[in-house]
C-alpha cells in the first residue's frame, strides 16, 4: 500500500535514464482554461530507449492529456520535454512538427480513412517525413515506398489485406493497420492512447501482443495508456500511475500486482 | 382495478391527449388563415379564368401534335449547346467550389473572419436567382452561351460551395487528427483525409448540380443567355406550338438522359474509389 501512495522511484532507472533517454519529462503541469484546478501538477519522469511503459489511472485522471502534452499536441502550462535528447519547449510550427515525425501515435480510434485501402492508409505514415501527391495514394507512390508500406503491413500480419478498403476491416484489423501506419514513420518512440479500449478482449490481446513484439524486435520505445491492469502488468516493463494530479507510482511492473494497481481505479 | 388511486402521490401523471392551445398559437393560426385567404386574391387565383382558359389550353395542346420536325437540326444543335453550357459551367463551378468550401468549413477555414466572409459570399450568390444572374451577365458580356455558362458557374458555386463545406465539416476528424499528430502538412491532410472522407457527398452534390444546371440552362435562353430557351420562346411567340412541342420533347429527353446517367455514375463511382 505504501508503495502506491508514495512514489517509488527505482534508482537504476533514474541513473541510466539520462544516458539513453527516449523521453524526458520534467515538472510538467497542465490546467485547462476555464477550470480552476490543474489536470496534473509537476510531473517528472524519464523513459529509456527500448523501454515499454504503461500509464494507468482512473477516468479523468489526465492520462490522455499527459500523453498528448509529452509531444505538445496539447500545450502544457509549464515544464520541459526532451524527445531523444531534443528539447521541445521552445519549438514552434514547423520545427515542432519535424520533432514529432519520429513519434508514432496510435489512438483509441484507429483514425484511418475508411474509403481508402489499407496500403494507402499505411503509406500516409510517410507524410511525417515527406509531403506531396506521391504520398496520397498507393497508386501515386514510388515503388520503394509501396514496398515499405507492404512490409509494415506484413509486420502487423495483414499483408494479404493490403488492397482491402479499411471500412471492410474489423476493429482489431483496423487498429493493426493504424500501427502499421505508425511503423511507416520509422518511429523511435510509439505512443498509444488506450489502443484496445474500443476492441473486444481477444482483439485487444492481439494488438497488445503486437506492440510487445514490435517493441522488442525494433527496440522501439513504447509509452501506452491503458485501463487494463493486466495489460500494464503483462506488456510493460514499467508502470506509471496517475492519481490526484500527481504521479503516485513509478515502478517496475514485476513488483506490482493486479490488486495493488486496482487502487488507482477507486 | 387500477393499482394507483388519485390520492396516491406515487401515481404517474398521464397528460390529457389534447391540450387547449395557448391564445398565442390560436392568434397565429387565425392570422395565417387570414393571410392565406388574402394571398389567394394576391396570387390571382381565379376559377372562372381557369375555366375560360381551358378551351385555349386544349387548342394549343391540339396544335402541338404532331410535333414539327422541320427545324430539327437547329433545335438539336441548340440542345447540344444547352448541355455544353451546363457541363462546362458545372465542372468549372465544382472546381471553384472546393477552395471556397475549404475556406467556409469550420474545420478547414484559416480564420473565423475568412469563414464568415466566404459563407456570406456563397449565401449571396445562392440567394440571387439564376435568371437575375443571367440578365446581369447578358448585359456584361453580351447575348449568347458565354453569359449562360457564367451564370451556371456562379449558380454552381452557390449550391456546391454550401454543400461541400457541410460535407467537409461532417467528415470524421479522426484521420485528420492522427495525421496532424505526426507533423503532416495541412494540404496533405486535406488531400488524403478530408477529401476522400467527403467524397461520396462531393460526388453526389456535383452530379445533382449537373442535373440542376441542365434544367436551369434550358430556361436561361429566355433572357438571351444562349441555349434552347431562345428557340422555345421564339416558337411560342410565333404561335408555332408544334415546333414548341418538339423542343419540349427534346428538353425532356436531355434531362432524362442526364438524370439517368448521373444516377448510374453515382453508383459506379462510389463503388470504385479506394
Amino acid at each position: 500500500m505504501s508503495q502506491i501512495l508514495q512514489p517509488v522511484f527505482q534508482t537504476d532507472q533514474v541513473a541510466s535514464a539520462t544516458a539513453s533517454a527516449s523521453l524526458q519529462v520534467d515538472g510538467l503541469s497542465k490546467c485547462f482554461k476555464g477550470t480552476e484546478s490543474a489536470v496534473f501538477r509537476d510531473i517528472s519522469f524519464d523513459i529509456k530507449e527500448g523501454q515499454s511503459v504503461a500509464l494507468i489511472g482512473a477516468n479523468g485522471a489526465g492520462k490522455s492529456t499527459l500523453l498528448r502534452c509529452c509531444v505538445r499536441l496539447i500545450e502544457p502550462d509549464s515544464g520541459s520535454i526532451r524527445l531523444s535528447g531534443e528539447d521541445l519547449s521552445g519549438k514552434s510550427g514547423r520545427a515542432l512538427k519535424k520533432a514529432r515525425n519520429r513519434v508514432g501515435f496510435v489512438f483509441q480510434k484507429h483514425g484511418l480513412v475508411p474509403r481508402l485501402s489499407a496500403l494507402t492508409n499505411v503509406l500516409h505514415g510517410n507524410l511525417a517525413h515527406d509531403f506531396g501527391p506521391r504520398n496520397w495514394s498507393q497508386r501515386l507512390a514510388s515503388q520503394e515506398n509501396r514496398q515499405r508500406a507492404l512490409e509494415c503491413l506484413d509486420q502487423v500480419g495483414l499483408a494479404d489485406l493490403a488492397y482491402q478498403r479499411c471500412d471492410q476491416l474489423s476493429g482489431g484489423q483496423s487498429q493493426r493497420v493504424a500501427i502499421a501506419r505508425a511503423l511507416m514513420q520509422e518511429p523511435s518512440i510509439l505512443f498509444a492512447d488506450e489502443p484496445t479500449a474500443s476492441l473486444d478482449p481477444q482483439s485487444g490481446e492481439v494488438v497488445m501482443e503486437l506492440f510487445a513484439r514490435l517493441s522488442q524486435s525494433r527496440n522501439l520505445t513504447l509509452f501506452f495508456v491503458s485501463h487494463h491492469v493486466e495489460h500494464a502488468l503483462h506488456y510493460a516493463d514499467r508502470i506509471l500511475g496517475l492519481r490526484s494530479k500527481q504521479l503516485q507510482l513509478d515502478s517496475a511492473s514485476h513488483s506490482q500486482s493486479t490488486t495493488s494497481l486496482r487502487e488507482f481505479y477507486v | 382495478m387500477s393499482e394507483f388511486t388519485d390520492s396516491d402521490p406515487a401515481a404517474p401523471i398521464l397528460r390529457s391527449r389534447f391540450q387547449r392551445p395557448s391564445w398565442l398559437s390560436s392568434a397565429l393560426f387565425a392570422f395565417f388563415i387570414g393571410f392565406f385567404l388574402w394571398s389567394l386574391a394576391g396570387a390571382g387565383m381565379s376559377l372562372p379564368s381557369l375555366i375560360r382558359g381551358l378551351p385555349n389550353m386544349a387548342t394549343i395542346a391540339g396544335e402541338m401534335f404532331p410535333p414539327a420536325t422541320d427545324r430539327a437540326q437547329p433545335i438539336l444543335e441548340a440542345i447540344l449547346v444547352t448541355f455544353q453550357m451546363a457541363l462546362v459551367g458545372t465542372v468549372i463551378g465544382v472546381v471553384l467550389s472546393v477552395p471556397m468550401a475549404l475556406l467556409a468549413a469550420r474545420n478547414t477555414s484559416p480564420h473565423p473572419l475568412v469563414r464568415y466572409v466566404t459563407r456570406s459570399v456563397i449565401s449571396f450568390v445562392r440567394t440571387v436567382p439564376d435568371l437575375a444572374w443571367a440578365l446581369f451577365f447578358v448585359v456584361s458580356v453580351g447575348l449568347g452561351p458565354f453569359a449562360g455558362t457564367l451564370t451556371i458557374i456562379v449558380d454552381t458555386i452557390g449550391f456546391c460551395g454550401r454543400f461541400f463545406a457541410e460535407a467537409f465539416e461532417e467528415v470524421d476528424p479522426g484521420a485528420s487528427e492522427a495525421l496532424d499528430s505526426i507533423g503532416s502538412r495541412p494540404v496533405d491532410r486535406i488531400a488524403v483525409a478530408l477529401i476522400p472522407g467527403a467524397l461520396p457527398s462531393l460526388i453526389n452534390t456535383s452530379l445533382f448540380s449537373l442535373e440542376k444546371a441542365v434544367r436551369s440552362s434550358v430556361v436561361l435562353g429566355l433572357v438571351g443567355a444562349g441555349g434552347i430557351g431562345a428557340e422555345l420562346a421564339v416558337s411560342m411567340e410565333m404561335f408555332r406550338y408544334d415546333q414548341a412541342a418538339f423542343i419540349i420533347f427534346a428538353i425532356f429527353i436531355l434531362v432524362f438522359i442526364v438524370e439517368h446517367f448521373s444516377s448510374r455514375m453515382r453508383e459506379r463511382l462510389l463503388q470504385q474509389i479506394r
